[in-house]
């Protein structure tokens, strides 16, 4: 069983053809990464994946709303922490922030709750889109480039997360032009060419 | 969607009030804009064609052109606070559109949202005018100030979804505004009674005030002109906003796992007691 299925996507931009037939399939738990050069479409299949693009051609099936978080971190920059959180909070349709309080407290940027976005390191932005997209405890969690300016010790909170995730169940795709930790992933993906062109299987993370 | 709606129209009035740049044109521009203006029109007759009645009437220019001043300055501000929360928020609401928030939601949020700063601003632009002018009919001034200042509200939301860059979209509101404006007062500008002027968006607006204040008439039929501007703007703007909006996926129950061949090893169950997982499943 499959919680995300991706069959034959092909996207274009202009002439320029983008992805070609790519498949991909995550079961529940499972880790992938999707690597590839710049420029390869690694974006465009997480964008076709959180449906922010239509493909040319395919089809996506996800059970249930992803977790979505982009490259270019998106925010409201008039507004504070806690009414991006309470915007998603109603975005979701759940009733407690327990869990989006939760995450701001292990990625530790509570004492950031009460300011505007447009006043936040990009560190902390980055946290704050992360909180955004795992709040609502997605069954599949689309993260691209997610650990991009994160401390050391933010970078251990997120892996700390991801395992627990794992762990219950959810599906995650991160998306990466350099994948250091390989032994965190189930699988490695290749995105060469508009396919995935090599998958290499690791032993799940501990 | 009663949730979505009052968190989308409180969180948008939020960010709104927050625009820095737009509480110092509306405290500052405003007054010293009337100021000037007050300061170098003379209290000369002007001859003001009232079109609904087929009537020139002998006006005082001054005031005249406090009307028009006021029209200038509120239409610049309401359509660039709109127009900069519209542009600025769209990747936002993108977002937030894929993460279920419904469009009518948005849509519905930003038109309420608009409508209120048009509220504000123009009543608030009529009420610096009485330290300059206090006229019988001070009520059409206002009401006409509201009607013009909604108008470039959807002006505003129309550039906001349509332009890509800044720049452009404050040139095209600052251009337009004071074309539109400028040429109504035929105190500033002597083809300002040409007919082809009807065709304006703050001919009805002006034509309402200066009925009111002058003549102490009410031309509704300019007041419905001006509402039929507004529409036409609003509804153009926020068809577009809804095509730059993610299309919703379509829902399937999470009950039916999805019919694939097995990957990897099968996880545990998608959702778990108490979580906050929606029972939601979507196909692109």
């Amino acid at each position: 069983m499959t919680v995300l299925a991706a069959q034959g996507i092909c996207k274009s931009f202009g002439r320029r053809r983008v992805l070609t037939g790519l498949d991909l399939d995550v079961a529940p738990g499972e880790m992938v990464a999707v690597v590839g050069e710049n420029g390869t479409g690694k974006t465009t299949l997480l964008r076709i994946l959180a449906g922010d693009l239509r493909p040319d051609a395919g089809t996506v099936t996800i059970g249930g709303r992803p977790g979505y978080c982009p490259q270019t971190v998106i925010l409201d920059e008039a507004l504070t922490v806690d009414q991006h959180v309470r915007y998603f909070q109603a975005a979701y349709g759940i009733s407690s922030l327990a869990r989006a309080g939760e995450l701001i407290e292990r990625l530790g940027f509570a004492a950031s709750r009460g300011q505007r976005a447009g006043t936040l390191s990009g560190g902390t932005r980055q946290k704050l889109s992360l909180t955004l997209a795992l709040m609502h405890d997605p069954p599949v969690l689309l993260l691209d480039e997610p650990y991009q300016g994160f401390d050391w010790q933010t970078y251990l909170a997120f892996w700390d997360l991801a395992s627990e995730l794992t762990a219950a169940g959810t599906a995650t795709v991160v998306i990466s032009h350099l994948v250091f930790e390989h032994k965190r992933f189930d699988r490695i993906c290749q995105l060469a060419d508009g396919r995935i062109q090599e998958v290499s299987s690791h032993a799940p993370a501990a | 969607m009663r949730q979505q709606l009052d968190t989308a129209i409180r969180l948008t009035l939020a960010a709104q009030v927050r625009n820095r740049l737009a509480w110092v044109l509306l405290v500052a521009f405003v007054p010293v804009w009337y100021l000037l203006i007050g300061s170098m029109i003379p209290h000369k007759g002007a001859g003001f064609r009232l079109r609904a009645t087929g009537t020139t009437v002998i006006v005082d220019g001054h005031n005249l052109t406090l009307i028009t001043a006021g029209l200038s300055a509120i239409t610049l501000i309401t359509g660039f606070v709109v127009f900069a929360t519209v542009r600025r928020s769209l990747p936002f609401d993108r977002r937030l559109v894929l993460s279920g928030y419904r469009q009518s939601a948005l849509i519905a949020a930003k038109t309420t949202a608009a409508l209120a700063q048009a509220l504000g601003i123009g009543a608030y632009a009529a009420a610096i005018m009485l330290i300059f002018w206090r006229p019988a009919g001070m009520w059409a001034i206002a009401a006409a100030f509201i009607l013009g200042a909604a108008t470039y509200a959807a002006l505003g939301l129309l550039i906001g979804v349509l332009v890509r860059g800044d720049l452009e979209g404050f040139f095209l509101i600052i251009m337009i505004s004071m074309l539109d404006t400028f040429l109504e007062n035929p105190v500033d500008n002597p083809l300002a009674n040409k007919h082809i002027l009807e065709f304006f968006p703050s001919y009805a607006p002006t034509q309402f005030a200066a009925a009111g204040a002058f003549h102490h008439q009410v031309l509704a039929s300019m007041a419905a002109l001006s509402l039929a501007w507004t529409a036409a703007f609003a509804l153009l703007g926020l068809a577009v906003l809804r095509l730059r909006l993610p299309r919703p996926a379509r829902a399937r129950p999470a009950a039916e796992p999805v019919p694939q061949p097995p990957a990897t090893e099968p996880g545990t169950p998608l959702a778990s007691p108490g979580s906050n997982r929606p029972a939601r499943a979507k196909t692109v």
